[in-house]
């Protein structure tokens, strides 16, 4: 990934949820944006995620201008480019395990065969290989976060963005999927984390500190 | 998004509610079902007509003392029983050595019921005809065994009998009836011939007669007149000279009976375009009548599918904004739920049409054979696919539009 920056600030006259925020974020790096409720820093992830359109300012993903994009075209960079890995998980409850790591491969038109393929050994990554055709509410909080951590990978987005991947889980399996995070990283996986707890930001190797809708601190910790 | 992945959503969406989806297309299965039926009823009782018609001959007509026009009301049909007088064997006479278009020509009396009796058997309220040999060439009679009458028999008024099926196994129930004998009010008669079973129409058997020479009926029977008079059957040379046959025989009636050019004809002449015309009249209106009821069947169960839809989308705001999230187009979102919807109601359509084959199998058994038309059940299915598409219109593009992070947010 190269050259994203972006400064935004919320159109209307009453609220800036971001006043001007700009960063870089480099291929590979493994960061963490801080902040309290209230600093913005949802809003911030959803516009990283491509979820919603700054109203001024400029978004770049791998030389696209994601600020400019339709409905559509957003949709097709959130396919490609972004995987999200939600605090509740947000898997369909109906579907198996497999067909939860499928659905952006679906959406990407990844024909049946190699779909199941792909979606297998991503599954098989997160060590849940032997878990293909479980349904969610079959498996454990931390097997259900492999699950979406599988799904997020599946389709080799630019940016892994997880928001408080750990905030519906206890601590012990907190712990495993920050490991997982940490050998995700070392695989070459660029990482963004949204959280608001400092233990689970600190294993990152660069922090955003969020307040007020304005970037307070951007240090490299390791 | 390809077809094929939608379709499979689809079905797992509708088969995860089953109850509900039933329910949802209760009046969908209803309406195509009740449209079903009653086009099949249709379609039976006009191959019934058809069928009716071939078998009298398409090539053949009938003359008689009245016209269908005669019983528009009771002031006509006073008139004409004033006017029309009874065909007698005179005028068949007449027509027959005049007549170049006409095959042949033969009367008929109009029936009489009577009690038979064989034995200890009998067998009341059979319907007695009396007939030319001729007849038996002209109405095509299906012989299951021995034979029509000669001109002889007919000739010399024997006590002879062509009976139908009803009356040989209930009157010879072991055995061949041929050459045996039965009593109608004391006069015994022959039996000659059987004719192949008819089975029955709305619940009215065809097999339950007897026909007699035309003669015998009318020295036995009491008179060729009134509630036995004449009526004629004939046939043209050909199909192409069909019509001039009708013209012919009726020119000749007239002439024989002496009516003035310019007024109408005293008598009738039925053709099987004018028993055709005659159930295309009366079917016309009930069939615009079936259409407008599961018509609006059809339009309560959209409006069904659609609020079942709404409520499908409310329910799967977080799926829609997983979905979108992953990528979904709002494109992909809206065929999902269009599809789904779609599939919901052909699903109706289809049970719809299963069950009204299930009941015509029945209508067949007790009234008459009914035929469902292969391009009904396309239109059926294919119709109840278009509703349910246009009914989930407005539902998959309420989720289509959806913003993701609102639905992202819903639970």
């Amino acid at each position: 990934m190269r050259n994203i920056w972006k400064s935004y600030q919320m159109g209307t006259e009453l609220l800036h949820a971001l006043q001007g925020v700009s960063f870089e974020v480099q291929k590979g790096e493994y960061l963490a944006i801080i902040g309290p409720s209230g600093s913005g820093k949802s809003t911030l992830m959803n516009l990283i995620g491509c979820l919603d359109s700054p109203s001024k300012g400029q978004y770049w993903i791998n030389g696209n201008l994601v600020s400019a994009m339709t409905d559509d075209e957003l949709a097709a960079i959130r396919n490609k480019e972004i995987g999200f890995v939600f605090q509740t998980f947000n898997l369909l409850a109906r579907a198996t395990a497999l067909h939860n790591v499928e659905l952006p491969l679906i959406y990407a038109g990844v024909g049946a065969g190699e779909r199941h393929e792909r979606a297998q050994a991503t599954l098989a990554s997160v060590e849940l290989g032997d878990r293909v055709l479980h349904r969610p509410n079959e498996l454990s909080g931390g097997q259900r976060q492999r699950v979406a951590i599988a799904r997020a990978l599946v389709n080799h987005p630019s940016i892994l963005l997880a928001d408080e991947p750990t905030g519906a889980l206890d601590t012990k399996t907190s712990f495993e999927i920050m490991l997982l995070f940490e050998k995700l990283h070392a695989e070459g996986n660029t990482i963004i984390l949204v959280t608001h707890e400092h233990d689970i930001a600190e294993r990152a190797h660069r922090v955003i500190t969020i307040r007020d809708g304005e970037i307070e601190k951007d240090e490299r910790i390791k | 998004m390809n077809f094929s992945e939608t379709l499979k959503l689809a079905l797992a969406a509708i088969w995860a509610h089953k109850l509900r989806s039933f329910l949802t297309l209760l009046g969908m299965i209803i309406g195509v079902t009740a449209f079903m039926v009653v086009l099949s009823l249709l379609q039976g009782f006009n191959t019934y007509v058809d069928e009716k018609i071939a078998g009298i001959g398409s090539n053949s007509f009938t003359i008689r003392r009245f016209s269908f026009e005669d019983f528009k009301n009771t002031d006509t049909i006073a008139e004409a029983q004033r006017r029309n007088k009874e065909l007698t064997f005179d005028e068949l006479e007449f027509i027959k050595e005049r007549a170049q278009t006409i095959d042949k020509i033969g009367a008929k009396a109009l029936p009489n019921t009577a009690e038979l009796k064989r034995g200890i058997e009998i067998m009341q309220d059979v319907t007695i005809d009396g007939v030319e040999p001729v007849i038996g060439e002209i109405s095509n009679v299906d012989i299951a065994e021995g034979r029509f009458f000669t001109d002889a028999e007919n000739a010399n008024a024997q006590r002879v009998a062509f009976i139908g099926a009803d009356v040989a196994t209930k009157l010879f129930p072991f055995g061949s009836p041929i050459g045996e004998e039965f009593t109608m009010r004391g006069i015994p008669y022959r039996v000659i011939g059987v004719q192949t079973a008819k089975g029955t129409v709305f619940g009215q058997p065809q097999d339950v007669f007897v026909q007699l020479p035309i003669k015998t009926y009318g020295s036995n029977f009491g008179g060729l007149t009134r509630s036995r008079g004449l009526y004629f059957e004939a046939t043209s040379k050909s199909a192409a000279l069909f019509k001039d046959a009708v013209e012919e025989a009726r020119s000749l009636l007239r002439i024989k009976r002496k009516l003035p050019a310019g007024e109408k004809d005293n008598f009738g002449i039925l053709t099987p375009d004018a028993i055709a015309g005659l159930r295309d009249s009366i079917l016309g209106p009930v069939f615009i009548v079936i259409l407008a009821v599961p018509g609006i069947a059809l339009l309560v169960g959209s409006i069904v599918i659609m609020n079942i839809m709404l409520v499908a989308v409310t329910e799967r705001t977080k799926e829609i904004g997983i979905r979108k999230a992953l990528g979904a187009r709002q494109a992909d979102i809206l065929k999902q739920f269009l599809l789904e919807a779609g599939t919901l109601a052909a699903i109706g359509g289809f049970t719809g049409l299963i069950l009204a084959q299930l009941l015509g199998y029945i209508i067949s058994a007790f009234l008459i054979k009914t035929i469902i038309p292969w391009y009904a059940a396309v239109i059926a299915i294919g119709v109840s696919a278009l509703v349910g598409i246009l009914a989930g219109l407005y539902p998959a593009w309420q989720a289509a539009r959806l913003d993701p992070i609102e639905a992202l947010r819903a639970d």
